[in-house]
């Protein structure tokens, strides 16, 4: 039931009005004059949808009592409807452009009465409805955020976004690009797993994935899984990047000097581990993959698979490509030739080079690695 | 001019009782409190003259106009607003008698009401 305060020093009059709200289904609280108006409202603030509000009152008068409610963060949304004897409308114009909401005419109509009292009540709920709806939707937009930033952890950022972008059921539901797929393992890992303590193993394990988690995120790549000392990365997807090739490349320049560091560590804890590292482009379909439950977004296609088998052939500080992501970084980088290698599922062997350094000038622009020490003739497979 | 005007006007009665649905319990109550706080306007708007300030009088002369209207005392309402206006613009003259005739007036509402029976 809505609630009326009704403030007016005179007692006849506070009783009439309560009386005819009573008669509409609106319940009344009752003020002698403004200051006490002020203090029920601050009481009963979620209860009073609406004031009836005399103009000539002691200690403070209605025109005081409007300025107070307007003036207040907590009150102003509550519509006033101004009491007034029908010789006073310029009081009723000034407190119009107050803030009050309407005027009521001294005698009573109770007809009048009930249909400006309860324009104002619809008012005053419109007004409720639109704050709720607002505060809904902000709480809607912070779960969302919450939701992302959870999902973020989880996913690569690149899915995370993804999913909660307009076009993300699109692109989860599969599409086929051009992409280049990184596989990384470690060589050794086998051998060091079986000897070591788990806790050794794990720790080894989490300073690897930080370390390698790192230059993913810092490259744009797109991190598939990563499964014990195995990691799948893709380029160009979800977010389109037309140096897919060359960021997949760069990358695995910088895990080998990353990793480098920490072999350094390692073996003299007895850890002999080497970073082989296989990449190749190619088209591709990506997107959702797995079943409810568990979904992963994912990359299928030719080029997956021959990074995997590229890795696996690579030998430690390895990084082969081929020759579609050699031809894309040729300029970029020096690499050698190591061969025409027979893999696993491919009816042909794949010509494949190994990637030495970037090239001088590339080095000079900022890129981390060492210029390279091996010259000219013999380093690149043309 | 107040003369002419009826002590009680039945016929406002009559609507102020059919505006509560026939509640002859609330017309009483609402008699009741009138004919309580009446005499704190009258008295207010003596008080107001006898300390010669004149602005003093306009609220309670305003309050005694409308609750006046309300319950058909006509006579006080009309008296009560002249003295209002007058003492809202700062017009002295015949404002004294003005209040003299409201509390005659006041007096006759107090004896009407109650031969009437009106607040029960």
């Amino acid at each position: 039931m809505s609630v009326a305060l009704v403030v007016d020093d005179s007692s006849v009059n506070r009783m009439l009005l309560a009386r005819h709200l009573a008669s509409i289904g609106i319940d009344s609280k009752e003020a002698v004059d403004g200051r006490s108006a002020i203090d029920a409202l601050k009481l009963f603030a979620d209860e009073v949808a609406v004031v009836l509000l005399d103009v000539m009152m002691p200690e403070m008068d209605g025109y005081e009592t409007l300025a107070a409610i307007k003036s207040d963060e907590a009150l102003r949304h509550l519509p006033v409807i101004m009491i007034s004897s029908l010789d006073e409308l310029d009081s009723v114009a000034r407190c119009l452009e107050m803030g009050a909401a309407d005027y009521l005419p001294k005698p009573f109509n109770p007809v009048i009465l009930a249909a400006r009292v309860r324009a104002s009540l619809a008012d005053k709920r419109l007004h409720d409805v639109e704050v709720a709806h607002a505060e809904a939707q902000r709480e809607m937009l912070e779960t969302i955020d919450r939701q992302k930033t959870e999902l973020a952890r989880f996913l690569s950022p690149q899915v995370a976004a993804l999913v909660s972008s307009p076009e993300g059921e699109q692109l989860l539901a599969g599409h086929r690009r051009e992409a280049t797929s990184v596989f990384l393992d470690l060589r050794g890992f086998t051998a060091f797993s079986d000897s070591a303590e788990p806790e050794e193993v794990l720790g080894v394990l989490r300073e690897y994935h930080a370390a390698m988690g790192e230059l993913i995120v810092e490259h744009g790549g797109t991190l598939e899984h990563f499964a014990g000392d195995g990691m799948m990365v893709f380029f160009n997807d979800p977010v389109p990047q037309a140096d897919h090739v060359e960021r997949a490349v760069r990358m695995a320049i910088a895990m080998r000097e990353k990793f480098g560091a920490l072999t350094t560590r390692w073996s003299k804890l007895g850890y002999e581990l080497g970073l082989g590292i296989g990449i190749a482009a190619g088209y591709a379909t990506l997107g959702r993959i797995g079943f409810e439950g568990r979904y992963d977004y994912g990359m299928v296609g030719t080029a997956v698979i021959l990074a995997s088998r590229l890795s696996s052939a690579a030998e430690a500080n390895q990084i082969l490509l081929n020759p579609r992501a050699h031809a894309a970084v040729e300029d970029l980088v020096l690499a050698e030739r190591v061969g025409e290698l027979q893999l696993k599922g491919f009816s042909r062997p794949i010509p494949t080079v190994n990637v030495l350094a970037p090239r001088a000038a590339d080095a000079a622009e900022g890129m981390s690695a060492d210029p390279p020490v091996l010259t000219g003739a013999g380093t690149t497979d043309g | 001019m107040s003369d002419e005007t009826p002590i009680l006007d039945e016929a406002i009665i009559a609507e102020l009782r059919e505006s509560v649905g026939g509640d002859d319990g609330f017309v009483a109550e609402l008699a009741a409190a009138y004919l309580a706080e009446g005499p704190d306007h009258v008295r207010a708007m003596e008080a107001a003259l006898a300390r010669g300030d004149v602005a003093g009088a306009v609220r309670p002369a305003h309050t005694l106009k409308s609750s006046s209207a309300a319950l058909g005392a006509m006579r006080v309402s009309v008296i009560s607003k002249a003295i209002e206006h007058a003492a809202r613009e700062g017009r002295t003259e015949g404002l004294e008698t003005a209040v003299a005739e409201a509390r005659t007036a006041w007096e006759q509402t107090v004896a009407a009401m109650n031969e009437r029976k009106l607040a029960g």
